[in-house]
Formats: structure tokens, sequence, C-alpha cells
């Protein structure tokens, strides 16, 4: 059996993959299964070009279960190579994410970047009033025994 | 193997570790006009590298960027030996130290804290207080640029913070809502993260990524922060340098420490002061492998303490599902907001001392099923985390959670304990610790209580789910108490000013020296105490005694 082509992967372990890979993210409702989106080729490539690492044992159980079905294959992993089953399913899902039409559909844009270009204005927390509440209650702390309980002399934003 | 020395004269101080303890301890002694060496097993970090703003980031997280040295296996992270703790140890070798990889949640110990056998009968006191830990803390925050709001009842007042705070979103609001019902403590939290440019930082903008290093340069680290200045002042940095002995004279003085560098080529760094900030790990390690005819234990461990009462707060969390869009995946990853509602003991509630809670995001869609990075809600059938419950968690999960992140006080015990492990070493052949620690009643009644009242606080806010993560196993990020400070040197390993009681020109200022734990993140004390140590050598200058 041919494991790595001259690309990589071979493509009867990459028709393999999508089967378990489908199991594990399946369509539903207007989200794509995981092969519609390519996590068996060019997505599959880009996880294993950040996680060079999970290359051994996530050929393990393909090879292992090479000829059972998608379904068969994934319960067989999940049950007996616990440690194949993380890397198959980090690849599946974790490429499944990296698509942008499923992030599209999840409302997911990725990290953001979001600069506040007003950094000192009056926090609504202390606008509102709720931080002056909380003030308010008083000290919850146990001062150094001999110390008396000190509290701050006003809220910055609150009544003076 | 012949030992090189690396340099034509002895230097005045040397540092293991340039992580927050000794980059604070090099700051202070090189602008003091001190000759400074600092001897880091890691390298500088390019925060071009730190995976956050890649689309790729939450599997690169799992690996190149996870805080558990033996899944991360660099070649400069030593393994640690955890067959029998409950608890896995987290940390980063690099210029930075575990701050690299840490939240940024700037939290200092409180009064209480110092106290906990005159308040609650447990443990030990510490030989300093609050209040004179305080004037440090205060400079320290300073050259961070701590993020936060003055005023919080649950400290003594104090002076303000350098940038103002993180905005808290909607995350917060929805959160807010659910403490002001309850009339529950919350404030906006302290974060180690700049808000606004400041002390070679940017400002923050909520990339929610900070555990796993801050691609905007934002998180405050001392790579950024304090080594600038440091180099600028004529410290000398050696990266790639792995400590593997500590050397003494005649008299059991210090005099150095023996180190490999990456070309595998041992040298040695003369000095009259040893300054040890390798972590509570690291630093018991190094001393534990320091034996010689008069340290036959070990180096400074004549009270045979080195090592034992190791801590590392025991976490929970407790996440919430809403019926909107919270944005959850947005920073800062630090903490939103902070609760020390249930911080002071009661001793109704069948426990002594207390948690804080930071009130978290939790990431992105493969994060669903992971709190911080572990994976948590794992089942035994194959359809409970994937096929369509995967869809359905994402549903219900992304952009939509707030989690309560629960870090509880750890007491002290000397059976939990780092030791030498007898097979375990690393890439230079140097055994490998290993960790030998159990959760006591204590922190298991604590973190029940904790976790019940963070449901409460959840269903309050209007969470439609609610799951609890009880005593989360990689949570080891806070290595703490493994050369405890004391006044007897017969029950403690360093004095008030962190210098052993054996050894007068080896001092020790990471989170090892910690006396207890208190219930917070402890990077702001071990800061503090490094300052104030650094302070004390530079003031007895004269006095010391030396190699």
């Amino acid at each position: 059996m041919t494991v790595l082509s001259a690309n990589g992967i071979s493509p009867e372990l990459r028709d393999h993959f999508a089967a378990i890979a489908d199991i594990l993210v399946p369509a539903y409702q207007q989200l794509p299964k995981a092969s519609d989106v390519g996590v068996a080729g060019v997505l599959l490539d880009r996880v294993l070009a950040v996680r060079p690492d999970l290359t051994e044992v996530f050929l393990r159980g393909l090879v292992a279960t090479l000829g059972l079905s998608g379904r068969d294959a994934a319960e067989h992993i999940f049950h007996k190579d616990a440690e194949s089953f993380d890397a198959i399913s980090t690849i599946a899902a974790g490429g499944y994410f990296l698509d942008q039409r499923v992030r599209d559909l999840i409302g997911y844009p990725g990290q953001e970047t979001i600069h506040n270009e007003h950094p000192y204005a009056l926090p609504g927390y202390v606008a509102d009033g709720s931080l002056q509440r909380v003030y308010d209650r008083g000290p919850l702390y146990r001062p150094t025994p001999g110390k008396e309980v000190e509290k701050h002399p006003r809220l910055v934003g609150g009544p003076r | 193997m012949s030992t090189v020395n690396t340099s034509k004269d002895d230097v005045d101080i040397l540092i293991v570790g340039a992580g927050p303890g000794g980059s604070v301890a090099a700051y202070e002694l090189s602008r003091q006009g001190f000759s400074v060496v600092t001897l880091e097993q890691g390298f500088q970090t390019d925060r071009n590298t730190y995976p956050g703003r890649t689309p790729e980031w939450e599997l690169l997280t799992r690996k190149t960027w996870n805080p558990n040295p033996n899944i991360r296996d660099n070649p400069q992270d030593y393994p640690v030996e955890t067959t029998e703790s409950d608890i896995n140890p987290l940390m980063f070798a690099g210029v930075g130290g575990s701050a690299i990889l840490f939240n940024a949640q700037w939290t200092p110990l409180l009064p209480s804290d110092f106290r906990v056998r005159t308040l609650d009968g447990v443990a030990d006191d510490w030989p300093i207080d609050y209040e004179e830990l305080l004037p440090h803390l205060e400079d320290v925050e300073q050259l961070v640029g701590v993020s936060g709001f003055r005023g919080t009842p649950a400290h003594p007042p104090r002076r303000d913070f350098p940038t103002p705070p993180i905005e808290v979103g909607e995350l917060g609001r929805r959160a807010i809502s659910g403490f002001d019902k309850l009339g529950w403590h919350w404030w906006p939290a302290t974060n180690a993260i700049a808000s606004v440019p400041h002390n070679g930082l940017n400002g923050c903008t909520r990339t929610g990524t900070c555990a796993y290093g801050c691609p905007e340069g934002a998180k405050s680290t001392t790579d950024l922060t304090l080594w600038p200045h440091s180099l600028k002042a004529g410290a000398r940095l050696v990266t790639g340098a792995r400590v593997r002995e500590i050397e003494i004279d005649e008299q059991g003085r210090a005099i150095g420490a023996i180190y490999i560098d990456r070309t595998g080529r041992e040298r040695r760094q003369r000095a009259k002061v040893v300054i040890l900030a390798a972590n509570g790990v690291g630093t018991a390690r190094l001393l534990l492998l320091s034996q010689s005819g008069r340290y036959p234990n070990g180096l400074a461990n004549s009270s045979d303490l080195v090592g034992r009462r190791l801590m590392f707060h025991p976490y929970s969390a407790v996440l919430g599902a809403f019926d909107e869009d919270l944005k959850s995946w947005r920073g800062p990853y630090g903490q939103v907001l902070e609760s020390y509602q249930f911080y002071e003991t009661d001793k109704s509630r069948g426990f002594v001392r207390g948690a804080k809670w930071g009130i978290l995001p939790n990431g992105g869609p493969l994060g669903v099923s992971s709190i911080a990075g572990a994976k948590v809600f794992e089942d035994n059938s194959l359809d409970a985390s994937w096929g369509e419950s995967l869809h359905r968690n994402v549903a219900t999960r992304l952009g939509r959670c707030v989690v309560v992140s629960i870090i509880g006080e750890d007491l002290p015990f000397e059976t939990n304990r780092v030791v030498l492990d007898d097979k375990l070493v690393d890439s230079d052949g140097i055994p490998a610790p290993k960790i030998i620690y159990k959760i006591d009643e204590n922190s298991r009644k604590l973190l029940r209580f904790h976790e019940e009242r963070g449901a409460e606080f959840l269903k309050a806010a209007g969470a439609v789910d609610i799951s609890v993560v009880h005593q989360m196993r990689d949570s080891g990020w806070h290595l703490l108490g493994t050369a405890a400070m004391g006044n007897d040197p017969e029950r403690s390993v360093v004095n008030r000013w962190s210098q052993t009681h054996d050894v007068p020109n080896l001092f020790i200022v990471d989170g090892s020296v910690f006396t207890t734990s208190g219930g917070v993140n402890p990077t702001a004390s071990i800061m503090t105490l490094s300052l104030r140590a650094a302070r004390y050598i530079a003031d007895q200058r004269r006095n010391l005694k030396v190699a």
C-alpha cells in the first residue's frame, strides 16, 4: 500500500480520511460537511504544514482502519487509539474551521484587532452607576492584624 | 569535559533565569551600577512569530505555543516527570520567561494572604506584610504598564495604575449584570497589559490570544519592558545557557554557575552574588542538583525544605453559554472583570481561605471543547463531542460564552514537592525534575463551593447553559513555595529579603519563596518581591558576605 505519494499522502488515504472527517464534521443545517470544503485536500496540507508533529499518529489511525467505512473507522480509532483519534479529529476540525465559507456561516471573523479610539473615556459602568454600587458596599478585605480597614477616598468619576 | 570560563572578570551579580523575577533584579541592579550577567536557557522570542493573527492560531496553541513543556518539547525546555502529580506544571523557557505564555492577570497578594496562621490558624505567616511590599509593588506597576481602575474595595487604598482599564465589551457588560443582580463584588480587571502605549508596549487591541504570546506587543513581558533598559545600562544577557550547578567556595559561599551553551560546551560564570529566578520547579531542581561535600542534600537545603511545600493553585472553571452574541473570542485574555466576593475565609463554608475569580472570554471554534487550551469537554461516546454535537456546541458557545476562572488558595504541604527524577534527563543529560503533588481536602471543598457560586452568578447573568470543569489537570501555571520565606532557618529556605539562610550571597526571586500561595495569580508579587530583594542587595553592597 502506498501511504505517501509524490505529493505527500496518497489519494487512497485522503479518501479514507475524508470519509472519517465527514463522520466527525457532517453537514448540518446550512453548514457543509468536512469533505465539501476540502479537509482531505488542500486544508489537510495546510494543517500538517503547521502541525507536522501530528503526521505520524494521524497516518497510524488511517492505515489501521483502511477498508472500513468512515463510521466504523472513526469508532474504531476513537475506542482503540486515543492519540491517533486526537490527531485525526484535530486535523479534521482544525482544517474545517480554516475554510472561509464555514467561518462566514458560523459568524467567526477570526481574532480581531480592535483599536480603542478613546481609551480615557469614562467607562459605561461608571456612567451608569453600577461600579458606584460596588464601591458603596464598602471594603471586603481583611486588613493586616493591627491595621484599620480603609476605603478609597472616592470613586474616580463618581459623586464627589 | 573541560569547563571554559566565559569572561575575564568576575561580575557583581549572576542571575539565573530571565523571566519576570530575574528580569526585575537585572533591571534594578544594572541601573544601580552593578555588573550583571543573566543566564537564560531559552531565547529571545520574536513577537511576529506569535500565532494570534494567523487563521491557524488554535492549532498552534496545541503544540508550538502550548504552556506544557512536555507537549511543546523544545530542546530548550526540560521535561518534567508528572505521573505522581494531580496537576501538570506549565512554563516557558525564554527571555520574558513563562510570562510569554501567561494570561497577564495582575493580582497582587492581599493583606490577609500574609497572615494565614494568625487569621485562619493554617500554614504559616509570611515574615513580611502587605504594607511593606506596597511601595515596591507600585513602582513595579509603573514599569509593567498595568491597566486597571483604581478604587476596588477588595484592596486597601493605593496609587493609581499607569494605564486605564481595557474595554470590557459585550461579555463584560453581560457579566456585570449578573454581579449587579446578586450584589456581589466585581471590578474592571487589572491586567499586565497596557491599554495605551507605555514603556515599550503598544496599547491592547483585544486580539484575545494573550496566553499564546501577544502579537500586538501590548502584553507586558520583560523582553519588551525591562531588557531594553537593562542592556542599555550594561547588563549582559546570555541565551541558550542551561545552568547545571551553582558552585561554592570553601566557605560555602556561592561563586558562580556552570552552564551548557547550545553548542554543548560547558562554561563557567563567576560572580560575587548569585540570584536564582528559574521558577518554583527550576530553582528547586538547580538547588538539588548543586550537591557538594558541604551541602550533600543540595544547596541552601539545611532545612530539607528545598523542593517541598509545592503549591500550584488548584483550578476550576465554570462556563456559561448565553442566547446572545457576546463576541467572546475578543480579549483581553487576560481577564475582563475580577471578583473577590468569596476571597476571604468564612469557616461556615467548611474550608479556609478562598479564591479570586477572573471573568474571561473563551476563544475560537476549536476552543469550544476547551478551557484555557486544555480539552475538557470530551466524553466516552464519539457522538457526544463530534458529528452534529460539534456543530451544536459551536452554535451554542462560539462568541456566546462567559468563563468564570477560579484561582483557589493552595495550602502548603511538605509531601507536595519537586525532586530529581532518577531516570528522566533533559537534552543535556541533566536530571529532570519530578513532581509529587496531591490535592488536599480543603482545596476540593473550596473548588466545589466556588463552582456552585460561579454557576449561581452565570444563571443570574442569564446563561442558558452552564458547564463546570472541576480541577483541571493542565493548570499548573503557578509554581510556588519550594524555597519558602521565613524567619526560622529550620522552617524556611530564605529570609525576609529572599536571601538563603545557608548561603549569604545566594538569593531567590521567583515563586519559590512564597510562604503561602494566596488565591491570586502570582506574577505581580513575584516581581515586587524581586524588586525589593534587588534594592536590599544594592543597599547592603558593602555588608554582604560575598565569595
